[in-house]
């Protein structure tokens, strides 16, 4: 029951995720970050089996961040993309896949441009400029496909975050009330409060 | 539902007169969700050969990158570029390897031969070869494909011929599947070399 | 002498037993490659191949290197080839070439007789000639093997394919009741 999407604008993204850990009809947890950090400008945002999303995640920022220091150089949203879905397209046809869904979002210094990866936990990959995952898809997919256009301010991303926010407050069964939403762009990653928004 | 059924999709090729044509629709889905409208299905193997995949998406990026290794390791070791029907046979035998377990996709190989002749060929999702000389349609939408073909298609087309022809088959056969369509893109292969257009389809 | 695959013919100087070793490797080999690609493997990959069997019985632990030098023949997309592989594991390709004890002197005899646009009888002939130089008493059809790859013996299958065949008893008595 995990909510979750992401925005790319032009030279920006950003990615909204539910802080809620649910297991069948209890909620165990209202304050889980289900974002990690990779690189200076990009983030990843899971769902699925809770603690296969944990595992899965410390195992990519690990390996992200190992390549990072070994190569004195970032790897770039698209191959951080690659290199997860490679991951998850292994461990898929493995005694015990993981059931992850991912969302990449990052943002490449050298071509100044934001980009949003879709992941499944089947690993097919999409490069997209907007999308979410699981139940809260069916809400959000709808107000972005009305508000998105390719060349929208980061403003205007913010307030389709909060049309989508709304729609899923008054029409999701689940009240997530509570979200992490996190910037990408030139400057790097940072966290946007809900009561900023 | 079948998992051939999860993303969606619908691929064919078709043969000419010294030329063939491959295409494949945009469409990614999760069922009835449409998650991406930009999903490339059809990829070179070498500049006069191609390859769609139709089936469950992971399936079809994973076996372009393990397709894309095994040409080029080929080339390597070879010195020369492999030939569509090599080809054919070397994914057909990657696919059989998989017997027990295996890649939920149908390829479609189009391509030119070294006497510029058309070859085209379809497998199903264990590697069981057919090489007719017409047309092959898999994915989604392969009963309407066939449908199509069957009435559209005729011997000795050119490549413009041939592309009406294609697309025509294509668009309408997507636009009676609620799982392919959102686009299409459609190459023809001729001896002077590959033209790639992207068709608009019903965006709904 | 042994036949690879229907393309592909090889024999061999040194030690028989290690021979029928290699034999073996290289009909695997060759069956792996047509298992794949549905089609004779070209000689010079089935060379490599062989080449990189031997080369890894100079370098491993608890083993010896090969003690024979071989030649490989065959027809493919490149038209006839002609390979000597060493037991080194280097390979060399050749017009046409000679290993074993009277190597020297046959190259020789070679480099006089041999040239490119033989045919295949005039092929068969210098062979046998060759041989003889070398060969002391009398030599019959018992004595020497002799192989062939042609292309038009296939063509009542329907498509030409080049096919690597032994030379019989009869035949061989033939070719050698033409030399004086």
């Amino acid at each position: 029951m995990d909510a979750q999407f992401a925005i790319a604008g032009k030279d920006f993204a950003i990615s909204v995720a539910d802080k809620k850990v649910t297991r069948s009809i209890v909620t165990m947890k209202h304050d889980k970050d289900k974002t990690y950090n990779l690189t200076p400008h990009t983030f990843i945002s899971v769902a699925g089996e809770p603690g296969d999303t944990d595992n899965f995640s410390e195992y990519i920022q690990a390996n992200i961040r190992l390549y990072s220091i070994r190569n004195s150089q970032d790897l770039t949203p698209s191959e951080t993309a690659n290199f997860i879905r490679g991951e998850l397209a292994n461990a898929l046809r493995s005694r015990r896949p993981y059931q992850v869904n991912t969302l990449v979002t990052g943002y490449d210094k050298t071509t100044g441009k934001a980009s949003l990866y879709w992941i499944d936990y089947l690993s097919a990959m999409a490069k997209v400029p907007y999308a979410a995952h699981g139940y809260c898809s069916y809400f959000v997919y709808s107000t972005m496909d009305r508000e998105y256009s390719p060349d929208i301010s980061l403003e205007k991303g913010l307030d389709i975050v909060r049309k989508c926010m709304a729609s899923l407050k008054q029409r999701f069964l689940v009240d997530f009330s509570d979200y992490v939403i996190k910037v990408t762009d030139k400057q790097g990653i940072r966290e946007i409060p809900m009561s900023e928004l | 539902m079948s998992i051939m059924q999860y993303n969606g999709s619908a691929v064919v090729a078709m043969t000419g007169k010294n030329c063939v044509a491959i295409a494949a629709d945009k469409r990614l889905g999760q069922r009835a969700l449409t998650v991406d409208m930009g999903f490339d299905k059809v990829f070179p193997m070498t500049n006069r050969l191609y390859v769609g995949l139709a089936g469950l998406a992971t399936d079809v990026k994973t076996l372009h990158d393990r397709f894309r290794m095994h040409v080029n390791l080929y080339k390597h070791r070879e010195e020369r570029t492999i030939a569509p029907k090599t080809f054919a046979h070397m994914v057909s035998h990657m696919l059989y390897e998989r017997r027990f377990g295996p890649y939920f996709v149908e390829p479609v190989i189009a391509g030119l031969d070294d006497n510029q002749q058309p070859f085209i060929c379809n497998m199903d999702l264990i590697g069981c070869p057919n090489f007719p000389n017409d047309f092959v349609v898999c994915g989604t939408a392969d009963e309407n494909l066939f449908g199509m073909c069957e009435s559209l298609w005729e011997p000795d087309l050119g490549p413009e011929e041939l592309f009406e022809t294609i697309s025509q088959a294509l668009l309408n056969a997507v636009d009676r599947d609620a799982m392919s369509g959102w686009g299409a893109i459609v190459h023809i292969l001729t001896p002077d070399g590959v033209i790639t257009r992207e068709l608009k389809g019903r965006m709904d | 002498m042994a036949k690879i695959c229907d393309s592909i013919g090889m024999v061999y100087s040194g030690m028989g037993p290690d021979f029928r070793v290699l034999v073996n490797s290289a009909r695997k080999a060759a069956q792996k490659y047509i298992q794949t690609y549905m089609e004779d493997p070209p000689v010079r990959i089935l060379v490599k191949e062989l080449a990189g069997i031997m080369q890894e019985f100079t370098q491993s632990g608890g083993v010896r290197p090969f003690g024979v030098s071989l030649l490989l023949a065959g027809v493919d997309e490149r038209g006839p080839n002609l390979y000597q592989v060493d037991p080194s594991g280097s390979y060399f390709p050749w017009k046409a070439t000679a290993i074993g004890k009277n190597m020297i002197n046959s190259k020789t005899f070679l480099e006089k007789r041999f040239n490119g646009d033989m045919e295949l009888e005039d092929a068969v002939h210098t062979a046998i000639l060759t041989l003889k130089e070398g060969i002391e008493g009398q030599m019959t059809e018992e004595s020497i093997d002799i192989g062939i790859i042609n292309t038009i013996s296939a063509a009542e299958s329907g498509e030409a394919k080049p096919i690597f065949k032994r030379l019989t008893k009869t035949e061989i008595k033939d070719y050698l009741s033409n030399i004086v």
